[in-house]
């Protein structure tokens, strides 16, 4: 079992310092990797539930990998009912039921688009559906 | 840090970075001048190989001054903040001066002397990091290393990238042709140096499946001495109709009770290393059952003279392209696509020889990497199957001999006439593409991103970094 290499330890890092309210759990993922999960992440509009836990998994390949996808509570429900547009489906993650949010981004740079911020961009996305 | 092994070096020198140090210190004015290269540390099985990252030209009169026992030096300040900036980044510090003179160069008893006097104590600023001086003349390089404790090394060759692969020596080899009967008709074209100097070459192929097989056959008959050889994979009942000189038992063994017939199927990379043997007994071979990414296997590929990448992954793409780049050896990216719709529609079908060598663009940049192809290779199956939409990996991509022989041929052929110095200086560099269904050629004009991690020389990028620096491989 390889333990999380220092980039991918620094990533999880920037994201507990960029949601300093939401309390964070990584396991590794064996590869040199992690599991990470943010909790009590808020939510609201236009969804029913006010929070969220959104996981996901950061790869030996980071920061060249784009980190994706992200996988929220599975009782997710829009607040008028509507069923989930594209983008979103049941699926299991760390052998828990979820919702997953595929967000792929086709270009990246290694020196910016950090995992803090793509987790910001799915939230985002979430807010604006 | 672990000290450096002292041995003879090798320096490896970009074409673009090369034109403009010659365009100082050959200005026409029959005088000397000076330069300071920053260059990546490697230590390989074949000895220390530097390689040129950076170029710091000395402006005379300013940098470059009357000496104080010499005729010209390196000004102290000048030397001062590269010093600390080679320290910083893990990087050789190689101060340059020329002479006059063309085919043979070598220090005066000044430099030397300025040498006793300076490198030990540059040597301890540096924390180790070797320092040295290289002399040149127009066709001609020179270099003194030094290293801990006073130790020293000279330069044994320079090996110039770029359209044509050119060697520097301090003064012209006295090569010791042996005419080899069998290798004749080729030797008609590039001399019996130009045999000699393939089978003085360590090629890596990276992949020997449908095109490695093709590459691993061209090369061996070129004549290529020395190979490392790297797949994982075994031979499959569908692989042997692409896999040159293939037979059933090498996927099937009948003997064998039913459920093991093709457990024990042979290597990929045994099979290619057979017929490379074929074709030149006398080749070294070290073929590797293990994936590229693995770094007992990356690092076996670092000091080979020429890569072949004939493995479509996204993340054997990233590994090679960073080799190339932090480690200085030219490459090149093999690929076919046959692209079909469920419904059964034939798309464009194309194949593709990319090479890779410094200065030239890189595979990142240009957007051949793809980030969540990358990820998803690095999701073990067992995440994956939890997903909500899955690329099924049970589907195979449609694969032809005839597309990989073409893109094979089309990379062997540019890497001979580039190590003959056959390749003309003004030859296409573009990437080549053939479109089968349209018949046509066409050439992809390599972008370069100047802020590239990978290609360019900002600071934090890879480029000539050497040993210091993390290949992605996966993590030990
Ligand atoms: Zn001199
Ligand atoms: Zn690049």
């Amino acid at each position: 079992m390889t333990s999380i290499t220092p980039i991918v330890e620094k990533a999880i890092a920037q994201i507990r310092a960029s949601f300093p309210d939401c309390p964070l759990e990584s396991v590794p993922d064996g590869g040199g990797g992690a599991f990470v999960t943010l909790n009590s992440v808020p939510l609201g509009h236009p969804w029913a539930q006010t929070d969220t836990w959104i996981g996901f998994q950061i790869t030996f390949q980071y920061p060249y990998a784009d980190v994706y996808p992200h996988f929220v509570r599975p009782d997710l429900k829009r607040a008028d009912g509507q069923p989930f547009g594209p983008g979103l489906g049941q699926a299991q993650f760390q052998n828990q039921s979820a919702v997953q949010v595929s967000r792929k981004s086709n270009k990246l740079n290694p020196a910016i688009d950090t995992a803090a911020l793509k987790l910001l961009k799915v939230l985002q996305w979430l807010r604006s559906q | 840090m672990a000290p450096i092994t002292v041995t003879p070096w090798r320096l490896v020198l970009p074409e673009a970075m090369k034109a403009e140090l010659f365009a100082h210190l050959f200005p026409g004015d029959n005088d000397e001048h000076g330069a300071i290269i920053l260059a990546g540390v490697c230590q390989t099985d074949r000895g220390l190989k530097l390689v040129a990252r950076e170029l710091h030209l000395a402006i005379d009169g300013k940098d470059y001054v009357p000496g104080r026992h010499g005729y010209r030096m390196l000004k102290g300040e000048f030397i001062q903040s590269r010093i600390l900036r080679a320290r910083d980044l893990k990087l050789a510090y190689l101060a340059i001066h020329n002479h006059g003179g063309t085919t043979s160069v070598g220090f005066s008893s000044d430099d030397f002397a300025s040498h006793e006097r300076g490198y030990p104590s540059l040597v301890d600023i540096s924390r180790g990091l070797p320092v040295g001086a290289l002399v040149f003349a127009r066709s001609a390089v020179a270099g003194d290393l030094w290293f801990e404790d006073k130790q020293r090394a000279p330069l044994k060759e320079a090996i110039v990238l770029g359209q044509r692969r050119e060697l520097l020596y301090p003064s012209p080899l006295k090569t010791t042709q042996v005419r080899r009967l069998e290798f004749d008709r080729q030797s008609r074209l590039f001399g019996d140096a130009g045999q000699e100097l393939l089978r003085s070459l360590r090629i890596g192929i990276i992949g020997l499946g449908g095109a490695g097989s093709i590459l691993a056959e061209l090369l061996g008959r070129l004549g290529i001495g020395e190979f490392v050889l790297a797949d994982p994979d075994r031979a499959e009942v569908a692989n042997l109709p692409r896999l040159i000189a293939a037979r059933r038992m090498d996927a099937i063994i009948d003997w064998l009770p039913r459920g093991l017939r093709t457990r024990f199927a042979r290597y990929k990379v045994e099979m290619a290393a057979r017929n490379i043997r074929r074709a030149n007994p006398s080749a070294r071979i070290v073929a590797l059952q293990a994936n590229f990414l693995e770094p007992d296997v990356a690092k076996q590929l670092v000091d080979c003279d020429y890569l072949f990448l004939a493995a479509d992954t996204m993340g054997a793409r990233l590994l090679f392209n960073a080799i190339v780049h932090q480690h200085g050896v030219p490459g090149v990216q093999v690929g076919a696509k046959v692209p079909v719709s469920p419904s059964g529609e034939v798309g464009d079908v194309f194949c593709v020889a990319r090479k890779v060598t410094p200065g030239h663009g890189c595979l990142w940049c240009n957007g051949l990497i793809n980030p969540s192809r990358l990820q998803d290779e690095a999701v073990s199956d067992e995440a994956r199957r939890g997903y909500a939409y899955v690329a099924d990996p049970q589907v195979a991509a449609p694969s032809v001999i005839t597309l990989n022989a073409i893109a094979c041929s089309h990379a062997a052929d540019d890497f001979l006439f580039q190590v003959t110095g056959l390749k003309n200086q003004d030859a296409q560099q573009d990437w080549f593409r053939w479109n089968s269904r349209k018949g046509t050629a066409g050439y992809d004009g390599p972008r370069r991103d100047l802020e590239c991690l990978e290609c360019s020389s900002v600071d934090d990028s890879r480029l000539g970094r050497g040993d210091f620096f993390p290949l992605p491989t996966r993590a030990k």
